[in-house]
């Protein structure tokens, strides 16, 4: 260990010093309170200090009480020295925050056992930093997993169904397969009427459950091998690949229809209405999903604004993905 | 030894040898280095408490009496800690009382440095 010796009597510096010295520790011998705390203050300090009590500058059990004050993780192990029969000494320093105590003169067994021990206490406290900081390590490393685990999400959490970012990748995939096979597939694009007010007057839980309902709706209504996403908020989308055998019309009106049975059989205070846009992708052609998504969503807003009554109202300027 | 011996022996040489286990070797003696930091010690300590009793200075003679009561202590000088232990909580008729044990002091000191001198010698040869 690396130990400090405060002690201004040159004998029992010297008995100490030659004692730590041959059990094979590194000794540092201060003469004063002052050098004492400077010693316990640079770089590689002691972590075990032997003060005297009574010193010419600063005592012991000043030193001892200004150590506590401090806020550190690796408090230093404090032994008091005082004389024999000092038991006033001895409470005052315990109370000041030493570790333990040896009394003058010097019983050399018993400075060894001490050392002993605050060995094993110094030992404890290190592996216990050490289990800190491995803990706190893992903590940062779990956060930054987590995080990277939040932005490599596919799925979303309410629905099940791909998320926006999940729904292009798959979307995108599917295009670049698709243009080789040269079958025609399908984009669907469909928005919830009124989840607004769904939300105000029924509340935000009522408005997760017409979520959540939409995406059961969508997944019953479609194939396994279809791309169904929620791409935030209350816009769906599907990307039926492989419409060979099916018809557009058909597939619209069995979502329809499935809807018009969640709305019969669900008890719930609210209706799900869609608007709905799909268009045809004829894959001899060049595309990108971005451009079909915009498509879709047109030919959906088109929708929305029949059934709010606006048919003939002029087009507004708007871009695509929001409704 | 009869049970109304009361003089404390002067050094414990028993303590001295104690010391011997922290003795490195290839290393000078240590008990005999330690005699010689003692007497080398003393007699400043003497000088201290010489001045500061003639003037009064109570706290710079309770300082010194204390480091002597410790260093006679650690090197087994039975007698000399003893008297300087008075000498430090001294309280009543100090003026007259403390050039006394002063006194005392120093006689027992040259009785001590004879025991200890032979020891280094002893020691060193």
């Amino acid at each position: 260990m690396r130990i400090l010796i405060a002690e201004d009597d040159p004998i029992s510096c010297r008995i100490l010093t030659a004692n730590l010295t041959k059990w094979g520790h590194e000794v540092v011998v201060t003469r004063n309170g002052r050098d004492a705390w400077k010693a316990l203050h640079a770089q590689g300090a002691p972590s075990l200090a032997i003060l005297d009590r009574v010193m010419p500058d600063v005592d012991g059990i000043e030193i001892c009480r200004q150590l506590r004050e401090e806020k550190t993780d690796s408090p230093i192990h404090v032994i008091l020295l005082t004389s024999l029969n000092r038991r006033e000494d001895l409470l005052e320093g315990l109370e000041a925050g030493a570790d333990d105590y040896l009394t003058k003169p010097l019983d050399t067994h018993e400075l060894r056992a001490r050392l002993q021990s605050a060995g094993r206490i110094l030992e404890l406290q290190e592996s216990l930093r050490q289990r800190v900081r491995e803990l706190e390590e893992a903590i940062a490393e779990r956060k930054i997993a987590e995080e990277a685990l939040r932005n490599l999400s596919l799925t979303d959490q309410l629905t099940g169904l791909y998320n926006y970012r999940g729904f292009i990748n798959l979307a995108e995939h599917h295009a670049k397969t698709a243009r080789r096979s040269k079958n025609p597939s399908l984009l669907i694009y469909a928005d919830m009427d009124g989840l607004k007010e769904i939300n105000d007057t029924l509340g935000h839980r009522a408005g997760s459950t017409a979520i959540a309902a939409v995406g059961q709706i969508l997944r019953n209504t479609f194939r396994d091998c279809d791309i169904i996403g929620r791409l935030g908020g209350d816009e769906f989308a599907v990307l039926v690949t492989n419409l060979q055998d099916l018809e557009t019309a058909k597939l619209v009106e069995r979502l329809r229809r499935n809807l018009f049975e969640y709305n019969e059989m669900s008890g719930h205070k609210f209706k799900i209405e869609l608007s709905i846009g799909a268009v045809e992708i004829d894959h001899e052609q060049v595309w990108s999903i971005e451009d079909q998504m915009a498509r879709a969503d047109e030919v959906m807003y088109r929708e929305k604004r029949k059934k709010k009554g606006h048919e003939n109202a002029p087009e507004e300027q708007r871009t695509p993905g929001t409704s | 030894m009869t049970l109304t011996h009361t003089e404390t022996q002067a050094v414990d040489l028993a303590v001295l040898a104690t010391y011997d286990e922290a003795q490195m070797e290839g290393e000078p003696d240590f008990v005999v280095e330690l005699i010689d930091i003692y007497l080398n010690e003393v007699p400043r300590l003497f000088d201290t408490l010489r001045k500061s009793i003639a003037n009064k200075d109570r706290s710079t003679a309770r300082r010194s009496a204390h480091s002597l009561r410790g260093s006679s202590a650690n090197l087994g000088v039975l007698q000399m800690a003893a008297i300087a232990g008075e000498l430090e909580h001294l309280e009543d008729n100090y003026s007259v009382a403390a050039p006394e044990l002063l006194l005392s002091l120093e006689n027992e000191f040259e009785r001590v440095k004879e025991i200890l001198n032979a020891e280094h010698k002893r020691r060193s040869s």
